[in-house]
């Protein structure tokens, strides 16, 4: 546990000390910022055009026109950003070479893949937080549901970690900065491309199975406001499995 | 007491065996030097004994315990600067070495006093809040050091622990290696023989993987005194011509330097001869007659050869 710390503390200094991790936030909240003020202006049409209707239908939901699309577009930059930033987690250690010390160290190989996960998650989960001051700074101005806000963002929570285990994998396999980013990226979209191989089978045991398998379906449960067990044990066991994964192959470096 | 206890290892990359057989002990408080030319496996033994390595067979134990079944227990009792130091560029010196104290287990309360103990002792006050990516090589090296004794480990473990280093720096290095004599065990690696002199109580000769000669400086110098190193030149080497060679009455080992060179260049082979081989022995050989005798040098002390 004390390596655990010790090496997730190292790495998140360097990180938050490092121009990096400000510069992917600076642009993330670029791109934020410009698709959640389209949203705004959305919400305050159609809610001007149900008003004039007689405001019968009970207006627009912001859940659904502003949070929820904010939300799925923090998911698409997450991909790329956290993509970017867990590449470092081993990559760097072993193209500066300071892997050999963390292997001579008496910490054990789940103790570095821990505190490296944990790293991960808390650079990654700093830019979640960041995208929670849009909904949270819209609370000066309007009354809304907490429920289904708060559910979307657990989603969130929970599929940037898989991202973030992916990342770690990746980048556990190689010495190669760009091989190990491309290498997340095309994990990371290929655990949204399982939703589309679901779409084509439309056999009985398949599509069941395929749909269990597909992000798509539990995120959205997740932004409708619907916390179920299937979603979290699928979110978990993407999450586990990818630091077992990276477990073994840092434990395979004592014996190769 | 045996502090470390290296039997039978071997160690092979797909076809190629790094290192064939290795044994040796090493007492408490002793600085044993490897001493070899590039490429004899040195590193990959200190490799094995820091437990970042398993080796293809073969067993290593460090205070008593097994470096594969309590790895930990052995891990915390070794400081090991690896070839290249294990810093971090982005990192100054000071919060480098304390990340690693805290790494190798130093009790909070100790990490400050531990640090700068090891500040001191390699001398990198000056330079203890500068990033470790904007310091020199010979810097770089001092906090390779540095991050191994951080921690006051038993066995120092420093793999050619003076490279990169100006000569004042190497003299220097060499001081603080002989401080440590005693409090620590201690094993490093080399090419240079001056340095094993200079440091060591005992050397290990390592080439391809082998272990040539393990004895006190002393007893390796008397060992060695008689013999005389001949070194000769032949253009079409072959096996014929070493057989031949070794049938001289006298020539106790011959050892080839460098292989197959391009198109045909002469090869040396240079061969430990006792005096009493005369060279008109050694002319007599059927590879002096038209097949490319080129020249033979002889050197009067076997030890010459690693320098």
């Amino acid at each position: 546990m004390r390596g655990v710390l010790v090496i997730a503390g190292k790495d998140l200094r360097n990180l938050f000390l490092s121009p990096l991790f400000y510069g992917i936030a600076g642009l993330c909240t670029i791109a934020w910022t410009l698709v959640y003020f389209l949203g705004l202006q959305d919400f305050a049409q159609a809610s001007a055009m149900s008003m004039m209707q007689g405001g019968q239908e009970g207006g627009a939901n912001i859940h659904f026109v502003v949070f929820a699309r904010h939300i799925s577009l923090v998911n698409l930059v997450m991909i790329f950003s956290v993509s970017a930033m867990s590449m470092r987690l081993f990559t760097e250690e072993k193209r500066n070479q300071t892997m050999s010390l963390l292997l001579t160290s008496p910490v054990t190989a789940t103790e570095i893949t821990l505190g490296k996960l944990l790293a991960g998650l808390t650079a990654a989960w700093a830019l979640v937080a960041i995208s929670f001051l849009y909904p949270l700074s819209l609370r000066a101005f309007a009354s809304f549901d907490w429920g289904p806000l708060i559910s979307s963002y657990m989603g969130l929570l929970l599929i940037t970690g898989c991202y973030v285990a992916i990342g770690m994998f990746a980048s556990s396999l190689t010495e190669s900065t760009v091989l190990s980013v491309v290498m997340a990226l095309i994990f990371n979209v290929m655990l949204w491309f399982v939703g589309a191989v679901a779409e084509a089978q439309p056999e009985p045991p398949w599509n069941k199975i395929f749909e269990h398998l597909n992000v798509g379906t539990h995120f959205v449960n997740f932004i409708k406001g619907s916390v179920s067990v299937a979603g979290l044990t699928f979110f978990a066991s993407v999450i586990v499995l990818m630091t077992f994964l990276t477990q073994r192959v840092v434990e395979s470096n004592r014996w190769r | 007491m045996d502090m470390i206890e290296v039997s039978g290892l071997f160690k092979s990359y797909g076809p190629i065996q790094a290192i064939h057989d290795i044994n040796f002990k090493v007492k408490r408080g002793e600085v044993v030097g490897f001493l070899g030319p590039n490429g004899a496996g040195k590193s990959t033994t200190m490799k094995i004994i820091t437990g970042s390595m398993a080796p293809s067979g073969g067993s290593v134990r460090v205070a008593g315990f097994d470096v594969f079944e309590d790895p930990i227990e052995v891990k915390k009792r070794i400081g090991y600067l690896p070839e290249n130091p294990p810093v971090y560029g982005d990192m100054s010196v000071e919060s480098y070495l304390k990340f690693v104290a805290k790494l190798k287990g130093v009790e909070a309360s100790r990490v400050k006093a531990q640090v700068e103990k090891s500040i001191e002792k390699t001398d990198l006050g000056s330079v203890r809040r500068r990033l470790i990516q904007n310091l020199s090589k010979g810097y770089r090296q001092r906090v390779g050091i540095a991050q191994a004794l951080v921690s006051d480990p038993e066995v120092l473990i420093l793999d050619e622990p003076t490279s990169g280093l100006d000569p004042r720096q190497v003299a220097e290095v060499r001081a603080l290696i002989k401080e440590l004599k005693g409090e620590h065990t201690i094993i490093l690696s080399t090419h240079i023989l001056p340095e094993v002199q200079a440091m060591c109580e005992r050397i290990i000769i390592i080439n391809r993987g082998h272990i040539v000669a393990q004895d006190s400086l002393e007893g390796l110098s008397t060992r060695m005194a008689g013999a005389t190193q001949v070194k000769i030149k032949v253009a079409r080497p072959s096996g014929e011509v070493e057989k031949s060679l070794q049938a001289i009455p006298g020539v106790s080992a011959l050892v080839r330097v460098s292989m197959a060179t391009l198109w045909r260049l002469p090869q040396v082979v240079p061969q430990t001869v006792r005096p009493t081989v005369s060279l008109s022995e050694l002319l007599k050989q059927p590879f002096s007659r038209g097949r490319g005798f080129l020249s033979f040098a002889v050197r009067a002390r076997i030890l010459k050869r690693f320098s």
